[in-house]
């Protein structure tokens, strides 16, 4: 399950030891054993439709010469002109991709760690802290920008790009812990045992058999620490400062002022963007394995 | 325990704390501390405080702001709001649990392209993608074009600014976050078990039900977190595309903070949402253990 | 791993050399792309001082972050009553009047208002109303008050802004009340107008309630001036009046907090702005009405004539602060749009 997305490729450059723990014969479509394989396949697709239905209607948008995109007017390239000659939201959209590129990458590794030691170690209140490291997932929003922003001025740090990643981050680990949690729940725990009677340290069998085995997980919650930071608005209109406005609050200042092409051709670019950046990494990866 | 799956395991596997465990975990509870726990701290100080004209916090203490919850309105208005976050976390799992199943059966590469094609939409702005969403469900919009050109309605159907609207736009901005967890845990479903069951003569639906079910119950129940949570408290969507015609929970925060300068009174509806969350999380969770381990 | 925390590490240094540019800088806190970048372009290359522009979306907001203290602005872009609150605490540096010598291009009745006489405090950036916005395409009736778009013939052909200060106040309005008297009587009788109103509403929007309107999916309205103004400029099917009943004015100012860091500066950049031409960029940027004289000598016949930037003569008040009244505001409109 080496990972071919954006936030994995860059996570996952060097890759995890062995993938195929258990080694399972593949068994045709037809088998009993996949269940209503053809179904899912079309739901798939089905949701799939709604899911991209939206991102097609934005992406013509992005192309219709009509100023408020209420009917086809023709083809242009204009809005992407006027892309590139707005600074400020090109500023805002590399604003974007570094915070939630290092918010990933702290979110992976605090998620997976406090997963990890809850799972395996006993601490004296460990459900407390559960609690605390989940209770992000419920606080409103504007609650936490809110209470973020007194925090730090109460410490008198100043607000920038540390203090939005910082906020991100709080709100994003818990998706990988819950996410990691949930692949330990019921792990064979005789495999670190095994590890561990062969002569490997603790670091060792984490990282050689428990590591390898939870990266599906990992890599769901890093997906999903990534899309969030990316996507987030509330918390990070209150804990940004002025250099680091992000591409959402760009937007949400934009969209005020009216419905604006502009607007699709950045969320177009952004995509390609960082799909190209997979692609790049997958065919990095690729050309690495085959190098020795 | 809080969470199934952290209770499922056998604890007499858990080791002792070790010193390097306290080490390990250090980061962690600094990091939890700092930015989690006295941020409460200090909203639940504010929800006990009064508030100057300029929506200063004035430390002084008062229940006032408790006392103010036991209106039928704001009753009334959590209700809804929790009637909206379950309808939308039954369609997330109902819509993404065939597709979880089928990503975690692909083979990579293939796999991780899939996950990748879910993903992709979520990298739109939120702002935009709602956007697009107003441009396919107004009243000359695509989908009513499509409806009447297949000559199913003859007038526009009234689609956005209704309680659907807001539903679609819920279930679109969390369904991946049940698509994962669920991905996550079929993933690791030793499907030797499944051939057992079909070996065995079982009907594919019992062994959906009897096992696949209950193998994938983590997941699922991260699913219901992930989503259910977030979405009870959400605001933005019911404004875009539900017109802001009823208010939901988290509006009624929003306004607090952003319209009626009253700051404490919105700390204390957090604080509540807090405490319920607890409660549901330990009525729900914690209680089962010994059903789950069994 | 190392891919990833090279990344990393170029993004890091990035930012941090990008702290590392050491000049004169000025923090403005303003409206959501309310102050043109060709402003503040214009504004650096003529003195290099550096601009910060951070937004807000609602007045709240901006006290929000002014009074948190974790950044100190410049430059805040208020509305009327917001200045007057901020001056009532003391959060206001008084403007050096020798330093802003273009004060004297603004309109006289722009600078008498009564949250700040004589301009001690701030200056108008642009003011606009609240009024009536009619699709007269798809609404054949003369519309010439709130009593005329509250009507159940157009449930659920109507929007309004969300702002429950605003809707308050249209029922006052009707009530032939200030806007600004707001009390528990007064509030006890607007109750049952707003009652009767809310349900025929089918949209509540402050950030663009033009998208509606465009789109079709409702007809008429009461929306900000410039919004009506930008539907005007779109298509001349959208007519903007106000209200007879009485009609609200906002004024968007600019101000210095007690704390700014670059006075100086500051003060610059306000007269900067107050210039003719300047003011103009402004005006063709976002159609409010401007309270610049000089200003609207430069503006086009078709600005001048678009009614919904410059409406006739009518009956005008602006909003006073009103403190803690706000949450019972809050509370009425919450609990009528919860009962609907």
């Amino acid at each position: 399950m080496r990972s071919h997305f954006p936030a994995a490729a860059l996570l996952l450059a060097k890759p995890p030891a062995r993938q195929d723990k258990q080694p399972v014969p593949r068994v045709p479509s037809s088998s009993p054993a996949r269940p209503g394989g053809s179904f899912c396949k079309g739901w798939t697709l089905l949701v799939l439709v709604f899911l991209y239905a939206p991102i097609a209607v934005l992406v013509a948008g992005s192309f219709n010469a009509s100023r408020f995109g209420n009917a086809w007017e023709g083809f242009t390239l204009r809005w992407y002109g006027e892309l590139a000659r707005n600074q400020p939201l090109l500023d805002a959209a590399w604003n974007s991709l570094v915070i939630a590129a290092v918010t990933t990458v702290l979110s992976v590794a605090l998620g997976t760690l406090a997963a990890w030691l809850l799972h395996r170690h006993r601490f004296p209140g460990a459900s407390w802290l559960a609690l605390a490291a989940a209770s992000s997932l419920v606080t409103p929003e504007i609650i936490m920008g809110v209470s973020l922003l007194v925090l730090f001025a109460a410490f008198a740090v100043p607000l920038g790009f540390t203090t939005v990643i910082i906020a991100h981050t709080t709100f994003c680990f818990p998706f990988v812990m819950v996410a990691v949690q949930a692949r330990l729940a019921g792990m064979d725990a005789s495999l670190e045992e095994a590890a561990l009677d062969l002569g490997a340290t603790p670091a060792q069998a984490f990282r050689l058999v428990i590591a390898p085995c939870l990266m599906p997980a990992i890599v769901s919650g890093a997906l999903m620490a990534f899309t969030l930071s990316l996507d987030e608005l509330v918390v990070t209109y209150f804990t940004a400062g002025p250099d680091a406005q992000t591409l959402p609050v760009k937007i949400l200042g934009l969209a005020r002022v009216g419905l604006n092409p502009v607007l699709n051709a950045v969320s177009t670019v952004f995509i390609v963007t960082i799909a190209a950046l997979v692609v790049l990494g997958e065919m990095l990866k690729r050309w690495r394995a085959v190098s020795p | 325990m809080i969470f199934p799956w952290t209770s499922a395991d056998d604890s007499s596997r858990k080791h002792p704390t070790s010193p390097r465990a306290w080490l390990l975990l250090a980061p962690l509870l600094g990091w939890l501390a700092l930015f989690v726990v006295a941020p409460t701290l200090i909203l639940l100080a504010v929800s006990f405080c009064q508030r100057d004209e300029l929506g200063r916090i004035v430390w002084s203490f008062t229940t006032e702001n408790y006392a103010r919850l036991f209106d039928a309105t704001y009753w009334n208005i959590f209700v809804r709001s929790v009637g909206y976050a379950a309808l939308t976390t039954l369609l997330c799992l109902v819509g993404g649990y065939p597709v979880a199943w089928f990503i975690a059966r692909q083979t990579e590469p293939a796999r991780s392209r899939w996950l990748l094609l879910v993903m992709i939409p979520f990298w739109a702005s939120f702002l935009v993608r709602t956007f697009a969403w107003i441009t396919i469900l107004k009243s000359e919009g695509l989908l009513n074009g499509l409806l009447q050109s297949l000559r199913l309605i003859s007038v526009p159907a009234e689609l956005l600014y209704t309680p659907g609207a807001v539903v679609v736009g819920l279930v679109y901005t969390y369904l991946p976050f049940a698509i994962l967890p669920i991905y996550a845990s079929v993933e690791k479903m030793d499907r030797q078990l499944l051939e057992a069951a079909a070996d065995l003569g079982a009907h594919p639906f019992a062994t959906f039900r009897k096992v696949i079910l209950p193998l994938t119950r983590p997941g699922i129940m991260a699913a219901v977190l992930l989503v259910f949570v977030p979405a009870v408290g959400m605001f933005a969507i019911s404004d875009l595309l539900g017109g802001a015609r009823v208010p939901l929970i988290g509006n009624v925060i929003e306004n607090q903070f952003l319209q009626a300068r009253n700051w404490p009174f919105g700390a204390a509806l957090g604080m509540v949402l807090l405490a319920l969350f607890a409660l549901t999380a330990w009525l729900g969770f914690g209680r089962k253990r010994g059903a789950v381990a069994s | 791993m190392k891919t990833f925390l090279t990344f990393a590490l170029t993004a890091a240094l990035t930012f941090i050399t990008g702290c590392g540019k050491r000049g004169p800088e000025l923090k403005l806190l303003a409206w959501s792309e309310y102050v043109p970048q060709s402003v503040i372009d214009g504004f650096t290359k003529e003195t290099g001082i550096r601009v910060h522009y951070e937004t807000f979306a609602s007045n709240e907001e901006m006290l929000t972050k002014l009074l948190a203290g974790a950044n100190r602005y410049d430059v805040i872009q208020p509305s009327e009553y917001a200045v007057e609150a901020l001056i009532k605490a003391g959060q206001l540096a008084p403007l050096d009047a020798a330093r802003v010598p273009n004060l004297g291009n603004l309109a006289p009745e722009f600078r008498a208002f009564a949250h700040d006489p004589g301009n001690k405090f701030s200056i108008p950036w642009m003011a606009g109303t609240v009024g009536i916005v009619v699709n007269t395409e798809l609404v054949k009736e003369p519309v010439n008050s709130f009593a005329d778009v509250f009507q159940e013939k157009y449930k659920g052909r109507i929007i309004g802004v969300k702002d429950s200060r605003e809707l308050v106040s249209w029922a006052l309005a009707t009530l032939g009340r200030s806007c600004n008297d707001v009390t528990p009587e007064t509030l006890a009788a607007a109750k049952p107008i707003l009652a009767k109103w809310i349900p025929l509403v089918k949209v509540w929007d402050s950030d663009s309630p033009k998208t509606a309107l465009l789109n079709g999916d409702v007809w008429i309205g009461v929306v900000w001036s410039g919004e009506a103004a930008l539907l005007w400029q779109q298509n001349k099917k959208f007519r903007y009046v106000l209200p007879a009943e009485g009609a609200h004015r906002f004024i968007d100012s600019l101000a210095i907090p007690v704390n700014a860091a670059n006075a100086d500066g500051a003060h610059q950049f306000i007269n900067y702005c107050l210039r003719p031409e300047v003011s103009k960029l402004i005006s063709d940027a976002f159609p409010y009405t401007n309270p610049n004289a000089a200003a609207r000598k430069l503006l086009s016949p078709e600005q001048l004539a678009n009614p919904a930037s410059y409406p006739p003569d009518s009956k005008l008040e602006i909003f006073r602060d009103i403190g803690k009244a706000a949450a019972q505001v809050d509370k009425l409109v919450t609990d009528l749009k919860n009962a609907q």
